[in-house]
């Protein structure tokens, strides 16, 4: 009953979004009408996926039915052969095999002309306003997911409710009342003292007073000793969580074994089952600056992140904690339409985002901007990324998703 | 195709005074900061000679104590203030000019020669970072290479911003020069440092747009704080300066008249044809002011927010003293409230503080790169504050994974953690050449080379299975310990020549050498029970640990660890 009315508002919110509806696409005639994300209540992960660097979006979703498009990309531009057509103007990247079959069963949302208005194409600029979910960028505050954390989590203080999987900790999850736990590898995350020094080192943390997990940061009159104290034992807690987590998840998915993205996502899988109460997981794969022999590079990178992901959306359907996980990919901004001379294409603005996942609707949503009516040589957004932040932050924590993005955004019918 | 460089030279520092007379008599300023001066005379103790070295500066050796013991308050604050021995030469640095489009017919070998420029400064970033931290664990002027990261923090500016390794440095030689000089002076420097300028975007800021950026900023962080005015100050404030711009490398900066809006503007009530300078002036002449720059000097040397009485009296004693902040902190380190328990006790450090410090502690010799890296990866990236706010400090610093990233830090310097045996994996990344590669600033770029690509893969194999991208930062970090540093340390020798040899003397005199403050009785409970089980272990009898050779220094190095990674060894 209330799905079919949440149904409803979310299609109308489509529709109104940018004039058009999109249906899925789906292969299998499914007749689950309502978005399988589970009921309020019942915990949900969002999975961050970001591609550093700027991923080309005219290289990833090709829009070949468009003559500007092989104009444009003269030596860059994909064959047809190279291409796997989703309707007579679009198609995947020839390498994202396994994306296409999870697309044809309805766990790939595709979003068309992701941006922001006046667009910043500095790398880190253009992330500072992906992470914060504002122009202003880290003058703003917190990044959205701390701030997300604070509307949607005040009281909780579980050091694994926001993760990072990589090296550096991207701004979106910057909080001062929920700081996330951060490592390369969770085997990795430890105190690296031997048996007898660990026996001390919790020793010596684990002095302080009655704790109260809903204190999220130092208490009045703590003094800043019976803090560190505190933060030790959390820290000794949390990283058991993490550690047994990943130590115990079996799964029969093989993951590419040689790849740090597969690996991390392997990671993912094993904390989104091991319930310890992780709701964001952040993950990075990197190398999407191609501004020179993008062919290649390009190429290998949509291998890659397809022989990482096919993977992880079918572990992620093993349970029903992976099913109740979004993911969200995106990237700073996407490429220059044109190519440049060096083989590669320069910084450039709006690009295609993705959402994954077995509760959410697949298809394709938005619109595709167009290659002709560019501005100064890029492309124009049609959709704004805080749209699809909006719809995550509803959908998946049951919150008003202004009360985080400080504006209201039309929500995408894709959850 | 080389770029014809430039030299800079850096840090044209005035070189202080050789060492005052301990006996010197101080300068008599008024009959109360005498008054205060004997009581701080009265508790002139090891734990509070300790507090002093560990918040003017990088922590002490136990020779330091000694000295500083012998010598009286008011005396050994001036040496503080004036510095212990003259500093380290000034760093010439050879900066990369930045290669121009035209200079390139082709489009190629422009891009190669940018991608040269950027490893080039990187490079350069990365020499004079290591400068920087040489300074501090030298630590002939400790309070200046403090008050560097102060004002770093305090006026911020990024290299992820600014993109113009020149333009950082200058910068930092800027707030070298004013570390301990005049409030007033650096405030008008700061709105003509090229890094400033591009990083608050004065560049955009003209007469017939203006961008608030930096008119906002210099009001909200810099000179008086929220609340003290109002928007419309700022779009006013704004226009007071335009103008000011960097030349196009953002090496220097210049006053364009042309852009400039010479008009009447009205900030804060004033009304007036405000430059850049007027501008200054007036928030200078605001009472906000100095309560501003007084409580976060005292908040951040203390740790603690001042009560009202105390901020009133130490924010009219700056404008008494026309913006000096040595008698501001002079007066600070002989308050006798600077040394009261709340304050002791309270503040955590920074990972430049605690890094900086358990290096100093342990007395070893590190490649300062190391602890740049170091520093970044607990959350403090010198040259690359987080936000226009700096670094938020205190208990912002310390998370779960920062906390036990200290301990595993210190673990590696004092070599029984192994950076790899931590990550348990090869550092292997495809780094992409470009912008974006290895980050702007972490590749420890003329120490190592990467290794060619098929090394890579063989070392993988070697590995095992795991391919893990461990970021530019952590991968320079990992190659750097692992291919030049170990840790010359004799922690034997040490208790040895301390004299001591039994649990509880080992474990106190340890503690009382690493830690900035005294072990608490639950963590030396911990300890005492870890080096019993220890010894046990070796068969041997108290008082007689020392005697197992390399085992001995084993069991006292992963007691060093312990110690390093306790509560007690974040504060300070």
């Amino acid at each position: 009953m209330q799905r079919s009315q949440l149904d409803r508002r979310t299609l109308l919110a489509a529709a109104g979004l940018a004039g058009v509806t999109v249906l899925c696409t789906r292969a299998h005639g499914s007749v689950k009408l309502s978005p399988a994300l589970a009921a309020p209540g019942e915990a949900r992960t969002l999975v961050l996926l970001q591609l550093s660097g700027g991923n080309d979006g005219l290289d990833t979703v090709v829009p070949f039915g468009d003559d500007a498009y092989r104009r444009a990309r003269p030596t860059l531009g994909l064959r047809q052969s190279e291409i796997l057509a989703l309707d007579d103007y679009r198609g995947f990247h020839g390498a994202l095999v396994q994306v296409r079959k999870h697309y044809d069963a309805g766990r790939v949302a595709l979003v068309e002309g992701v941006g922001y208005p006046e667009p910043i194409r500095s790398h880190f600029r253009s992330y500072d306003v992906w992470h914060t979910a504002d122009i202003r960028g880290r003058d703003a505050g917190d990044g959205w997911v701390g701030r997300l954390c604070d509307a949607a989590f005040p009281d909780q203080q579980n050091p694994n409710l926001v993760v990072h999987i990589g090296g550096n900790v991207p701004y979106a999850l910057h909080s001062t009342s929920h700081p996330p736990a951060s490592f390369v590898n969770p085997r990795a995350y430890r105190w690296a003292g031997g048996e007898s020094e660990t026996e001390a080192y919790e020793q010596a943390g684990g002095m302080q007073p009655e704790r109260d997990e809903k204190q999220p940061k130092k208490r009045a009159g703590e003094s800043s000793l019976d803090f560190l104290r505190r933060v030790l034992a959390d820290g000794q807690s949390s990283s058991e969580q993490v550690r047994r987590a990943v130590a115990a998840y079996r799964t029969p998915i093989a993951y590419p074994a040689n790849d740090a993205l597969a690996q991390s996502l392997a990671d993912v899988a094993a904390l989104v089952n091991g319930g310890i109460g992780s709701r964001v997981i952040s993950v990075e794969m990197g190398g999407f600056d191609t501004h020179t022999d993008e062919r290649n590079r390009h190429d290998q990178l949509m291998r890659a992140l397809d022989a990482a992901l096919g993977p992880f959306l079918d572990d992620l359907g093993r349970s029903a904690a992976g099913r109740n996980t979004l993911v969200l990919m995106f990237s700073e901004f996407g490429r220059r339409v044109a190519e440049n001379g060096a083989r590669g294409t320069d910084h450039g603005v709006a690009g295609p985002m993705f959402a994954f996942g077995h509760g959410i609707k697949g298809g394709r949503y938005g619109v595709h901007p167009s290659l002709e009516k560019l501005d100064d040589g890029d492309l124009v957004h049609t959709t704004d990324f805080r749209s699809v932040y909006a719809t995550a932050i509803e959908r998946c924590f049951d919150l008003k998703s202004e009360k985080v993005l400080g504006a209201k955004y039309p929500l995408i019918a894709f959850a | 195709m080389l770029n014809t460089p430039f030299l800079l030279a850096l840090l044209s520092l005035a070189v202080p005074a050789p060492t005052v007379a301990p006996q010197a008599e101080p300068k008599r300023e008024n009959a109360s900061a005498d008054d205060a001066s004997a009581d701080v005379e009265r508790i002139w103790n090891a734990r509070n000679v300790e507090h002093l070295y560990n918040r003017a500066g990088f922590g002490a050796r136990p020779a330091e104590v000694e000295y500083a013991q012998r010598q009286r308050p008011v005396a050994f604050v001036k040496q503080l203030l004036e510095g212990f021995a003259p500093t380290s030469d000034p760093l010439f640095i050879d900066i990369p000019a930045m290669p121009a489009r035209r200079d390139f017919a082709d489009r190629d070998e422009f891009e190669k020669e940018q991608n040269r420029f950027r490893a080039e400064e990187r490079r350069v970033l990365t020499s004079f970072a290591g400068w920087w931290f040489d300074q501090m664990v030298e630590a002939k002027h400790p309070l200046q290479e403090r008050m560097v990261i102060f004002w770093h923090g305090y006026f911020t500016s990024s290299t992820r911003d600014v993109k113009r390794t020149a333009a950082m440095i200058a910068q930092n030689e800027l707030f070298r020069r004013h570390a301990l000089g005049n409030f007033s002076e650096l405030v008008h420097a700061i709105v003509r440092d090229p890094a400033m300028l591009e990083y608050l975007d004065n560049n955009e800021n003209r007469r017939d747009r203006p961008n608030e950026n930096l008119a906002r900023e210099l009001m909200e962080l810099f000179t008086l704080g929220e609340g003290n005015y109002t928007e419309a100050d700022i779009k006013e404030g704004a226009r007071a300066l335009t103008g000011w711009r960097t030349t196009d490398d953002k090496t220097g900066s210049y006053f364009q008249p042309r852009n400039h809006d010479a008009g009447v503007k009205t900030i804060l009530g004033q009304t007036a044809r405000f430059d850049a300078a007027g501008f200054v002036d007036l928030l200078l002449a605001q009472p906000a002011c100095s309560r501003w720059v007084a409580r976060k000097l005292i908040v951040h040397f203390e740790g603690v927010e001042p009560d009202e009485a105390r901020l009133a009296e130490y924010a009219s004693f700056l404008v008494d003293k026309r913006w000096e902040i040595k008698p501001l902190l002079t007066k600070l380190f002989l308050d006798p409230r600077f040394y009261r328990d709340a304050v002791r006790a309270e503040r955590i450090s920074s990972p430049v503080e605690y890094l900086v410090g358990a290096t100093r502690r342990l007395g070893i010799s590190v490649p300062p790169q190391i602890l740049w890296l170091g520093a970044g990866q607990l959350g403090q990236r010198l040259f690359d504050p987080p936000s226009v706010k700096g670094w938020e400090g205190g208990e912002a610093w310390i998370t779960t994974s920062t906390l036990l990233g200290r301990g595993n830090m210190a673990g590696m310097l004092i070599g029984v953690v192994k950076l790899e045996d931590v990550l348990r994996e090869d550092p292997l990344e495809v780094e992409p050449e470009g912008e974006m590669m290895g980050g702007d600033m972490q590749e420890g770029g003329e120490m190592t080379d990467d290794p060619p690509s098929d090394a890579r893969a063989r070392d993988a194999k070697r590995a095992g299975k795991r391919k893990v991208d461990l970021g530019a930062e952590m991968s320079g970090l990992q190659r750097l310990t692992s291919a030049m540093y170990f840790p010359r340390i004799n922690l034997t020798a040490r208790m040895q020549r301390a004299k001591v040899a039994g649990d509880m003397q080992i474990v106190d005199t340890l503690a009382d050498e690493l830690l900035p403050v005294p072990l608490s009785e639950p963590s030396r409970a911990a300890l005492l029970a870890f080096l019993r089980a220890e010894r046990g272990a070796l068969s041997l009898e108290d008082g007689r640990l020392l005697t197992a050779g390399v085992k001995s220094e084993d069991v006292l190095r992963r007691l060093a660890h312990l110690i390093l990674s306790l509560p007690e060894a974040q504060l300070g």
